[in-house]
This record gives structure tokens, C-alpha cells and sequence, in this order.
């Protein structure tokens, strides 16, 4: 069994810093804006005024006659040349519904913002500039703005060609769920809604398309998935997927973000065939501001007993997709509901997601992909019910919680690989201090101050697999060895600067024996990598980096039969480390020497492998993904989970609504850990979305579906001094079902940090009478809890 | 930006010295700092994350103070002294500011490096003894949305303690 776990979790101890630290930390990180090539033009685009409208016509005359203009384009033009966006994941996969996404409107607009023609020019001013001078013909349609408006009869139709707005329904459920709540001595329900928002990386998204004089088309693209992103574009223009290349520079951050799906790849591309030149466009942060997420409304039952054992949980989720698109984001209503019940033992539940249209910018992923907002509500439940018993919030999920010994679980949509839960909350109320906080919350409110400790427990399932589109649960990669003893891997999974390719490369040496700078990463780029599935659901160590193990192995097994015959032994007698080849008790050799002598001296030495020095493997731990229902019905999409504890501290101005962070600690398991420093990384990062969602983060929308949200002056993102020192520890029950015991890092921490602050702001307005599950905890959403029942 | 090399909008030559080089270049008058540096200088290492003066991606320092560099005429800086990320340090001599936030893991993407780097510097320049607080204070006008701040804030420790009487 041992011999299966990594050898570099040996290195846990001293594990390199990030790769390429030089190179970004001088200015040469080389992110898509910074490529340079000749005879660049620019595209900018013209985007609907109004949420809902059918376009009439395109007046371009004056737009094409502005300096600079090669070309201008419009939705019309662009249907007769280019297909629809092929969706990330269809909801027809799911039995659900969709319709064609073009890249450009031609005849109707679902919301504002959306694409319906295009500018190229030879400068970026000019082309803004012309863009403006584009002129649409509209009529205006009634607009749905609300998902629950959205599914009343009679309500305006998001798609005018749709009979309701419902894209599907998603439910999972698990006992006698109304025998529960009937028997129950206590019920609660809550209400809790969590708003939209998105992830804003710092590099907003960029593109850069040209088509090569041989006929192939080259986009640069700021995207975590270089190979679907390929197939889609391949779709669209009706070439074979050789002709085209999908190279992702390193890029500022993504968070799903950078999940493909969107208008402006397409069109891109077609710009570019038109003007025969390679075209550019850049994001404006006003245009990410647009990309939604995580908009959705739990009305939410509870049944317990006298001691706060949960007996049955009924939760309808209402998911305001907006105009739902082809991107990943509304993948998130299904993720909601597959993770209840979290970390609990609840015999009976039932769960559905109503996935539902308005005419609102459609979402994209968002680390966390919907297991923020199960966790809220299930955590906000667990702390209802310790209030109505007036038990310790710690001691009601004790009394919960799967326990350490019954692993693997099965629940309806998903097997529990691993986990000891106690654990890691045990761990975390030491980490942080929880007695001292409840003391400290005393006699804050002995000298009159509204303060609250909020603890809340995270599940993350990761690396999910999703038969039917292109976002599966394997990955692929190539480790090869050179004549000189260096080592290239090849893999289908990219780092947004998340630092996977320091961990991958860190697990490749430990496998072949060789130093870690000795072994190159390669990511991101269609022409040179495996197809894969790049980057998201915490999935590119396990995936990746297991297929890149099991690649390793392959040419290490090379290395040693051809050890064998150099130095004359037996196999069992090499041993390749500090990269040298060892024979047992005597002779050794760099591994340079040997990588040299197979490649100089085979067939004609037959005893030496032949083969290069390379092998390709995927890896997917399939022993825990199940598609085809068992015979109790039950299928598991995601073959492993990370979880975590959170415990935090808040004091509340009662005057100002005004919500101060006091102290934060969280312990992980992630399973096993090959880079602590990146782990780490990982989760303090997500622990800062996290409580940005919490408490300032909000794409808002006017009454007339216009969005409010458009700067990062009124859009609130945490600032270094709006957090506190945050701790944070790990506790590892290695997973049994995936190669390296990893589970997953990266997405894990946004949800417990959404959850742990909301309990904890609660918990300071407790005293007051006042309740608060309307998402974010800002000043005027707190202010207007405390003056419900003050005033 | 093509326009930028071309005269046939209003704009004048300036001077800067960049990082200690005296640099000569053409610029249009509505030319921004931020990408005068980029193109015209081309220093790619100012990123440009919200061209509102929000983010701080596009910092650098301008006569010894930190400016965004999106919130300025690139006409305006004519005869400053301009210091960008590339003049720290750079591969195989990296400045001890950028070895501070390479141990501390004080980046993960490095779109933001630019401004956190740039404010590091001045406060290891200044050798004074910063609380912790004190520190977050002078970063507030730099976004991460990658790593919480924290290993940010180790590193800019290091740096101070590191250039500490040097
Ligand atoms: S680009 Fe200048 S502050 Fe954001
Ligand atoms: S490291 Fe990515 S924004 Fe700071």
C-alpha cells in the first residue's frame, strides 16, 4: 500500500518555492498581454443597452467610416458565417433544456451587455470609439429580473421562443423524508439567499486570434481549459481540431472565471478571418463584472430531536441563472444540491434545484461552484437548531457529523472517500481559540457590544466527472526523458497561478530520482500537450499529477531494466536518487549517463529497452465515480472530498450595520499534501473569497436590469486591511480512492468562510432578536435585520 | 498600440529616466502612464488590472512616490525619475524585496506583484519598525484576489528585516 503513495510526500519537509518565482517577480511573467506580435488590430464590442430586446437592424455606415476601422461586423453577419457556441456542459445532459448562443445577437438580446456586433481597428481607442457609433435597432421586450417572478404563470418569457423559464429541475433525496418531519419533535424553517457574485481575478480575460497563412487558427487565450476551448472553436468554424491551436499564457488569476464558453471567442476568431490580421481584445473589468455566479434562494426545513440530531431536511434552492448561456456556471444549481446533506448523517432528505432564467449576464464558474451556498444554508440549519435547543454549535454538529469509522459513505448522489470530521473541527476551535472567543464574546456583551463567534464545517467534493461534455473526472500527461537526462512533462491540466506545476514536477522527480529543477512542466498549449481537461474543481494535482506519477513509474521501470544491464545486476538492485543511479553496495552513475545510454545503445545491446524514454498515462479515480445507478439508485460525480473547519469572531456596530472580522482560524483536510506551501496558499486565498462573499461582494442589478456593479469602487473586494491574520491548520486522512491520498485543494475555504462569517453575524445580533440569511452581510443588509426588530 | 508610434495625433516627446536608463520617447497627449510604460517603454511587468486607479496592478513609483500608473498622463511624467518592477531585480540577482516574496510565498498568479513589490520597497526604504497594521494600511491600495493578504504581509516583514541596515 505504501509503495502506492508518492514518493514526494518524502519532501513534505522542505518543499520547493513556487516555480518561475524569477521570472514573475521581475516583471516577465508573460501573461497574455504582454505577447507581442506584429501587425496586431483590435476589437472592441457593441453591447446590448437593454435586458431584453429583439434586434431589428445594424446601421454601421458611421462606424465604418471612423479612422482606424478595417471592419465592422454584426450579429446578423456573423449568424450566416459562424455556428452557435457549443455549451460547456449542456443542460440537455441532465434532461434539461437550452437553446443556440450565438457569439454576436442577431435577433434577440437576453441581457444587457451582451455582444451584437463588433469593431475591428488598428487601434484600441479606435475601435472603442467606433463601437460607440454603431447603431442597433431594438424592440424593446419585458425583461424578467427575479427567478421566482420568473416561475410564476404569465411571468415575461427570458427567451421569448420558451413556453416558462425553467432549464431543469435537480433533486436528490434520500427516506421517508415527510414520516421524518411528521415524528420530529421540532421543526425550523429559514430562508437564506445568497447574491450574485463573481470571482474577479486580477487579469481580466484576453484573447488574441490569428489564422496562419496555412490556413490554422491560433488563439492566445487567457483560459483555464486550452483543449475544450479548442473543440468548441473547432465546432463553431466546422475545421478539424488540427487546424486549430488554443495556447493559454500564464495567466493573473481565474477561479472559474476563465472557464470557456463565452460570445467573444468566437467572434474573435471571425474577426480575425475577416481582416486577415491577427485581432486582440481585453476584457474591461466592467465587462468581468458582468460574468454571474452563486445567485441562489434556499427555503429550507429542518427536523430534529431533543438532543439536535438531524432527522430529516427539505430544501428547495431557487438558482437565478440569468440568461443561463454556454458557459459552466449554471452546473452550479446541480453541485448545490448533490452536496447537501455535507458532512451529516441525515436519514431522510430531499433536495431539488430549480434551475431558472432571467435576463440577467449568465453566470460562469466560481470557486466554490455552488458548495458555498449548500454550506451556508446547512450550517445556518445546524445553528438554528443549536439556538432553538440552546446547545453549543460545536456540540450539534458532533452530534451529526458522519462519523471517523463510517467511511466510504454513501449518501444518494455521492460516496464519502475518507474523513475524520471531529478532527478537523476539534482542531480548528483549538487552532482558534474557541473557549477564549466565547469568553471574549462575553464580556463584550456585558459592556454592551454586539459580538458573535460563527463556526461552520465545509464539504468539498472535488474533481468532478460529467459524462455527456468535455469536463471529465481524468486528465492525461507525458513525462519523457531527454539523451541528457532532463525530464519534460507534458500534461492536459494548467495552473491560473495556482502553482500545480511546481507540485507536479516536485512528484516526477521524487518518481525518477532526479532533482526537482532538472524536470520541466509544460501547460497550455493544444499543439504540444495531451488533451485535457485543464483547470477547475480542485482537480489538477489529483488528475494531472496522478497521471503524471503513473507516467513516471513507466519510464522509471525503463530506467531500470536499462540500469540493470549497465551496471550489471539484478533489477531489484537500482536505485535511482539525487539524480544518480545507484547499484545496491557498489557502482553508480549520473542519471544522465544512463538517460545516454539507452538512447545510444539500444537494439544494439538487446537487453536495453528500445522505446524512448517517455510514456503517456491518464489517471482518474474511477473506483468512486458511479454513473450508472446502483440498485439503490445511487451515482457519486465526484470521486473525492476535502473538507474543512471554520471558527471566527465578529463584533457588530448596531448602529451602522457595520460588521468587523475580530479573528479567523481554519484546519483543512485535504488529504494528502505534496506542497504545503502551495496548499496553504490555496486555502488562505479561498478563506479571503470567501469572507468577501460574505460581507461585502455583490454583483447588484438595477430595477431595470441594468448592472450596478461595474468597478471595483462599487463592487467591494477585501483589502488587505479589511481581514484579519488568519490561521490556518490541516489534519490528513489520506483519500483511499485516488492515487497520490490527495483530495483536492484550492476550491476548499470558500465555503466555510461564507458560512462560518454569516453564523458568526448572526450569532452578534442574536441578542437583539435579529436574524439575518439575506447574502452579503453588508452594512445596510445587517442594518436592516437589527432595525426589523428594534425599531 | 499603433498609435502610439504613429505622430499624427497630438503628443510630444518626453524624458524619463526608467530605472535608472534615460529613456527618450514619442507620446500621444492622451497617453496613460501605464501604457506608455508598457508599450513605449516595453516594460511589461506594470499590469493593467482596472484602468480606474482601484486595483494597483499598475503601480510604480514616479520621483520616489507610488503612483498608479493608469491615473496618469504619460506627458505629465516628462524629466521624472520612474522606478518599475523590472528595476528591483532581475533572474539570477533578484532584489531581497523580491527574494522576501519568493520565501514567504507572498504571490500565487503575480498580476498584483507590481504594487505590493513597489510599496515593499519604499517601506524597506524607509527603515522604520511598521507594526503589522501599519503594514496592511500601506497596501490597501493593492488588490490580491490570490493570496488573502497574509503571506503578502510576511514577506513585506522579511523585506524590512531583511534591508535592515543595509
Ligand atoms: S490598473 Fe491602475 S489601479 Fe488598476
Ligand atoms: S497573486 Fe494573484 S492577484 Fe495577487
Amino acid at each position: 500500500m505504501d509503495l502506492m503513495r508518492p514518493r514526494a510526500a518524502a519532501t513534505e519537509s522542505d518543499p520547493p518555492r513556487r516555480r518561475d518565482g524569477e521570472l514573475i517577480l521581475s516583471g516577465r511573467g508573460d501573461y497574455l498581454d504582454d505577447v507581442r506580435i506584429p501587425g496586431l488590430t483590435y476589437a472592441a464590442f457593441v453591447r446590448s443597452p437593454h435586458p431584453h430586446a429583439r434586434v431589428r437592424g445594424f446601421r454601421t455606415a458611421a462606424a465604418e467610416a471612423h479612422s482606424g476601422v478595417l471592419r465592422v461586423l454584426t450579429g446578423r453577419e456573423a449568424a450566416e458565417r459562424i455556428g452557435p457556441i457549443p455549451h460547456f456542459f449542456s443542460p440537455t445532459n441532465v434532461g434539461g433544456k437550452t437553446t443556440d448562443f450565438e457569439c454576436l445577437a442577431s435577433t434577440e438580446v437576453y441581457y444587457v451587455g451582451q455582444p451584437v456586433a463588433a469593431v475591428v481597428a488598428t487601434d484600441p481607442g479606435d475601435a472603442e470609439a467606433a463601437a460607440e457609433l454603431v447603431e442597433v435597432d431594438y424592440d424593446v421586450l419585458p425583461p424578467v429580473l427575479d427567478a421566482h417572478q420568473a416561475l410564476q404563470s404569465g411571468a415575461p418569457q427570458a427567451f421569448s421562443h420558451w413556453d416558462d423559464n425553467l432549464v431543469v429541475r435537480v433533486a436528490f433525496n434520500e427516506g421517508d423524508v415527510a414520516e421524518a418531519f411528521e415524528s420530529a419533535p421540532h421543526v425550523l424553517r429559514d430562508r437564506v439567499k445568497i447574491q450574485r457574485y463573481g470571482t474577479s481575478p486580477l487579469e481580466p480575460r484576453g484573447y488574441i486570434a490569428q489564422w496562419n497563412p496555412d490556413g490554422r487558427l491560433v488563439v492566445r487565450a487567457s483560459t483555464q481549459m486550452p483543449h475544450p476551448l479548442r473543440s468548441a472553436l473547432a465546432a463553431m468554424f466546422d475545421l478539424p481540431e488540427t487546424a486549430v491551436r488554443v495556447i493559454a499564457p500564464r495567466l493573473g488569476g481565474a477561479f472559474g472565471h476563465k472557464f470557456h464558453g463565452y460570445p467573444e471567442e468566437g467572434a474573435l476568431c471571425l474577426l480575425s478571418r475577416l481582416v486577415r490580421a491577427p485581432v486582440k481584445w481585453l476584457e474591461r473589468r466592467e465587462d468581468a463584472m458582468l460574468v454571474g455566479a452563486r445567485e441562489m434562494e434556499h427555503d429550507l426545513a429542518i427536523a430534529f430531536d431533543d438532543e439536535g440530531v438531524i432527522l430529516g431536511l427539505r430544501d428547495s434552492i431557487v438558482c437565478d441563472v440569468g440568461a443561463l448561456g454556454t458557459s459552466a456556471g449554471w452546473g452550479m444549481a446541480f453541485v448545490a444540491a448533490m452536496t447537501f446533506p455535507g458532512p451529516y448523517r441525515v436519514p431522510a432528505y430531499d433536495v431539488e434545484s430549480l434551475v431558472v432564467v432571467t435576463n440577467k449576464a449568465p453566470w460562469n464558474g466560481a470557486r466554490g461552484f455552488g458548495k458555498e451556498s449548500a454550506c451556508l444554508a446547512l450550517e445556518r440549519a445546524v445553528d438554528l437548531v443549536a439556538a432553538e435547543l440552546s446547545l453549543d454549535a460545536a456540540e450539534v454538529r458532533r452530534r451529526n457529523f458522519i462519523p471517523s469509522t463510517a467511511f466510504p459513505y454513501w449518501t444518494a448522489s455521492k460516496r464519502l472517500d475518507s474523513g475524520d470530521y471531529q478532527a478537523v473541527l476539534d482542531k480548528a476551535l483549538a487552532l482558534g481559540d474557541y473557549p477564549e472567543l466565547v469568553e471574549r464574546r462575553r464580556q463584550a456583551r456585558a459592556a454592551g457590544r454586539l459580538a458573535g463567534v460563527g463556526i461552520a464545517f465545509e464539504l468539498t467534493p472535488e474533481g468532478g466527472d460529467f459524462p455527456g461534455g468535455l469536463a471529465r473526472g481524468f486528465d492525461t500527461s507525458t513525462v519523457r526523458m531527454d539523451p541528457a537526462g532532463s525530464v519534460t512533462v507534458l500534461t492536459g491540466v494548467t495552473s491560473p497561478g495556482t502553482g500545480n506545476e511546481t507540485a507536479i514536477g516536485q512528484l516526477v522527480a521524487a518518481e525518477l530520482g532526479v532533482s526537482f529543477d532538472r524536470v520541466r512542466v509544460v501547460q497550455g498549449d493544444t499543439d504540444t500537450t495531451p488533451y485535457g481537461f485543464g483547470n477547475g474543481s480542485s482537480r489538477s494535482l489529483n488528475l494531472g499529477g496522478g497521471a503524471a506519477v503513473l507516467a513516471a513509474r513507466e519510464v522509471r521501470a525503463k530506467l531500470v531494466a536499462a540500469a540493470a544491464v549497465a551496471l550489471e545486476c539484478d533489477p531489484g538492485c537500482i536505485a535511482l536518487d539525487k539524480d544518480t543511479v545507484f547499484r545496491e553496495g557498489g557502482a553508480q552513475m549520473p542519471i544522465s549517463d544512463l538517460a545516454r545510454f539507452v538512447y545510444t545503445t539500444s537494439i544494439a545491446h538487446p537487453a536495453v529497452p528500445y522505446q524512448h524514454l517517455e510514456a503517456t498515462c491518464s489517471y482518474a479515480p474511477e473506483q468512486n465515480l458511479l454513473h450508472q445507478p446502483d440498485s439503490a439508485g445511487r451515482t457519486s460525480s465526484y470521486p473525492t472530498f476535502s473538507n474543512s473547519a471554520h471558527v471566527c469572531a465578529v463584533e457588530v456596530d448596531e448602529h451602522t450595520g457595520q460588521v468587523t472580522l475580530a479573528s479567523y482560524a481554519a484546519v483543512d483536510d485535504c488529504g494528502v499534501i505534496v506542497n504545503p506551501i502551495l496548499v496553504r496558499g490555496q486555502l488562505l486565498g479561498a478563506i479571503a473569497m470567501g469572507i468577501g462573499g460574505a460581507l461585502w461582494e455583490e454583483a447588484r442589478f438595477d430595477d431595470r436590469g441594468h448592472p450596478v456593479a461595474t468597478s471595483f469602487k462599487n463592487y467591494l473586494v477585501p483589502r488587505s486591511v479589511d481581514l484579519p491574520a488568519i490561521r490556518v491548520g490541516h489534519h490528513t486522512t489520506p483519500s483511499p480512492f485516488t492515487l497520490l491520498g490527495t483530495k483536492g485543494a484550492g476550491e476548499g475555504g470558500v465555503a466555510g468562510a461564507v458560512a462560518a462569517v454569516c453564523n458568526a453575524v448572526n450569532d452578534a445580533i442574536a441578542p437583539l432578536g435579529a436574524r439575518v440569511s439575506k447574502m452579503p452581510l453588508s452594512a445596510p443588509n445587517v442594518l436592516r435585520a437589527i432595525r426589523e426588530v428594534t425599531k | 498600440m499603433s498609435k502610439l508610434d504613429s505622430q499624427d495625433v497630438p503628443g510630444r516627446r518626453i524624458t524619463v529616466t526608467v530605472n535608472g536608463v534615460e529613456r527618450r520617447a514619442w507620446c500621444a497627449d492622451r497617453t496613460l502612464l501605464a501604457h506608455f510604460v508598457r508599450e513605449q517603454l516595453a516594460l511589461p511587468g506594470t499590469h493593467v488590472g482596472c484602468m480606474n486607479g482601484d486595483c494597483g496592478a499598475c503601480t510604480v513609483i514616479v520621483d520616489g512616490a507610488i503612483v498608479k500608473s493608469c491615473l496618469q498622463l504619460a506627458a505629465a511624467a516628462d524629466g521624472a525619475e520612474i522606478t518599475t518592477v523590472e528595476g528591483l531585480g532581475e533572474p539570477g540577482n533578484l532584489h531581497p524585496v523580491q527574494e522576501a516574496f519568493w520565501a514567504e510565498d507572498g504571490f500565487q498568479c503575480g498580476f498584483c506583484l507590481p504594487g505590493h513589490l513597489l510599496v515593499a520597497l519604499k517601506l524597506a526604504e524607509q527603515q522604520g519598525d511598521p507594526s503589522e497594521e501599519e503594514i496592511r494600511a500601506a497596501l490597501a491600495g493593492n488588490l490580491c484576489r490570490c493570496t488573502g493578504y497574509q503571506s503578502i504581509v510576511a514577506a513585506v516583514q522579511r523585506a524590512i528585516r531583511q534591508t535592515e541596515g543595509t
